[in-house]
């Protein structure tokens, strides 16, 4: 393998990272808030306002049910407007956050459901106002299992990076379509598919340590 | 056998009375009312309900579930919101207050819970300093208290442990501390020892009563276990069906039931029964050489008459033991009685009067052969 190839490979694979690891990040940045706001909202629960919360649902749904591929095409004139333009890396963060943000919304809404309802009313019957509900019990308690979910969102996006590559957008999937399969270089598809294969397993390895050492429920005396 | 104790065994006891003190918490005409959802009827969980709880003093709820105890202890802090009645606690009306003003009252009421409700992420010191941080307490004030806490609760030696790696029993003592932190007057409990067992129970309540005493905690609790009002109510309210179809002082609500749940609920606590081999063979015919069973039931005062060696002197019978139980019900003694005399006339007659006169219940259940 020439070194021009090793070189290619370990800039696609720094695409791909920057991509996932930007896209990670942003889509936790909107879908935490949005994620909590969703597990909060319905009637009678702590930010009580069901109709937004409808709302916000149909949207979430909505973005989760469009194919990755048709969303990124879809909302060319959206990255435009953020990214300048709709080529290349740096455009392919914004299909990715957009698909990001309602998955990730979704999963912490579910690891925020989970959080048992006695410790709201003990954080209530203690005086809490609903922010300190959210800031002290809520996310801290639903912890390890946002952990586990964003492990599996930065998994999907890992897979969502390299469909971008279809759109000019860089990274190991863009090299795997141009050399390995355009050019029929079936040794350069071989290792896209490795190196994906590698950062999926550490990835999935990470997160599950990390929520395990979050969760301090299954320690014994 | 004498009568069942000698005072002496209860030390001071006696001489600790119901408190007089004005009451801290009031239910006037009070009632809850839930909306019907989607065309069903509206649930009323309670109705007039007409309670006081004195300052400084342990006032028990007792219902089996759906009674409407939960919502009850949780209209105390606002969990809950009265739909009817009035409710003051500490000399202000609370009926109409906002969720505002519910959050500066909830940090001077403390709840604990069946379940605990300790957040399992938090260390038992950081569970504790939980309260003091919503109040914005400083850093050093919430570690100089959370000391203190725990050592109240003899938890000293776990602060760094997490809720998972705590016993049922050190959890709830976490809650006391957590409860105690923002030094309420008032002390919720929620079925506190209900998934605990009867030695760790006895533990809980130990602390419970300890805390009242020593630092004035008034408290209100709700339970299903007549034990646990035995233990440490001075005060008891019945609870069926949204109402309160009985209440008093614990003493007399115990040990003379007047409703039949009350009655219910005290069989397991202070009922004695007659063993099994005995119960068989009841008639209620008297018949040639049968023996009467007669209940003889002590409270209070005359508990401590030497009522079975008298009757025996006095009326020269024969007295037969068959069960009995002698118990302290909120710090006086209470006991039951099953003894067997001579069926025949006119001893019988003979032994209820001599017993009547010493102003005991006697009553004949039977006659065994």
């Amino acid at each position: 393998m020439s070194p021009e190839l090793i070189r290619l490979i370990a800039d696609s694979t720094l695409d791909t990272l920057v991509m996932v690891a930007v896209a990670a990040g942003l889509g936790t940045l909107l879908g935490l808030p949005l994620g909590v706001f969703l597990a909060t909202s319905k009637k009678g629960e702590l930010f009580a306002a069901p109709a937004v919360n409808a709302v916000l649902g149909i949207v979430v749904n909505a973005t989760r049910s469009t194919p990755f591929i048709i969303l990124v095409v879809a909302i060319i004139p959206f990255t435009r407007l953020i990214a300048g333009t709709s080529i290349g890396t740096t455009a392919a963060i914004v299909p990715l956050t957009v698909a990001a943000t309602p998955f990730i919304a979704r999963l912490i809404e579910g690891a925020i459901r989970e959080v048992d309802q006695g410790l709201i009313e003990a954080a209530r019957a203690l005086g809490a106002t609903p922010v300190q509900i959210v800031r002290k019990v809520l996310i801290p308690e639903a912890l390890p299992a946002i952990t586990l979910g964003l492990t599996l969102a930065v998994v999907s996006l890992l897979g969502f990076s390299a469909m971008v590559g279809a759109v000019g957008g860089g990274g190991l999937g863009d090299l795997g379509i141009r050399y390995g399969y355009q050019r029929f270089m079936p040794d350069v598809m071989a290792i896209v598919v490795a190196v994906l294969i590698v950062l999926v397993q550490a990835v999935q390895t990470i997160g599950e340590a990390l929520a395990r050492r979050l969760n301090k429920r299954l320690r014994h005396a | 056998m004498n009568a069942p104790v000698k005072p002496a065994a209860f030390g001071a006891a006696t001489a600790v009375a119901t408190p007089q003190a004005a009451p801290i918490i009031r239910f006037e005409q009070v009632g809850k009312t839930y909306p019907g959802r989607r065309g069903q009827a509206a649930v009323t969980a309670l109705r007039d309900i007409d309670l006081t709880v004195p300052r400084g003093g342990v006032v028990g709820v007792i219902g089996r579930s759906g009674a409407g105890k939960s919502t009850l202890i949780r209209l105390v802090n606002g969990l809950e919101r009265a739909t009817a009645g009035r409710l003051l606690i500490e000399d202000e009306d609370v009926t109409g207050l906002d969720e505002s003003g519910w959050r500066a009252r909830r940090r001077r009421t403390g709840m604990i819970f069946q379940h605990f409700n300790l957040l399992s992420s938090r260390t038992v010191a950081d569970n504790v300093a939980l309260p003091l941080e919503i109040a914005g307490a400083k850093a050093e004030e919430i570690r100089r208290r959370v000391t203190e806490l725990l050592a109240l609760v003899g938890l000293d030696d776990k602060a760094g442990r997490y809720p998972a790696e705590l016993s049922g029993g050190q959890k709830q003592r976490v809650g006391i501390a957590r409860a105690l932190a923002t030094r309420p007057s008032i002390l919720l409990c929620d079925e506190a020892t209900s998934a605990l067992d009867p030695e760790t129970t006895g533990q809980i309540l130990a602390l419970l009563r300890k805390v009242n005493r020593e630092l004035g905690l008034t408290i209100l609790l709700i339970t299903h276990e007549m034990q646990v009002i035995k233990e440490i109510a001075d005060q008891v309210a019945v609870i069926e069906g949204g109402t309160i179809v009985e209440q008093g002082g614990a003493f007399d609500v115990l040990t003379r039931p007047q409703h039949p749940t009350t009655a219910r609920f005290l069989e397991s606590v202070t009922g004695v029964t007659l063993p099994d081999y005995l119960a068989h063979r009841l008639q209620a015919a008297p018949s040639p050489c049968s023996s009467a069973v007669v209940r003889v039931t002590f409270t209070g005062g005359n508990a401590t008459a030497p009522v079975i060696s008298r009757l025996g002197s006095t009326i020269g019978v024969d007295v037969n033991i068959l069960a009995g139980r002698i118990d302290a019900i909120a710090d006086r003694p209470f006991g039951q009685l099953l003894i067997g005399v001579p069926s025949e006339e006119p001893t019988v007659s003979a032994v209820l009067g001599a017993l009547r006169s010493l102003e005991l219940d006697a009553e004949v259940l039977g006659h065994v052969a």
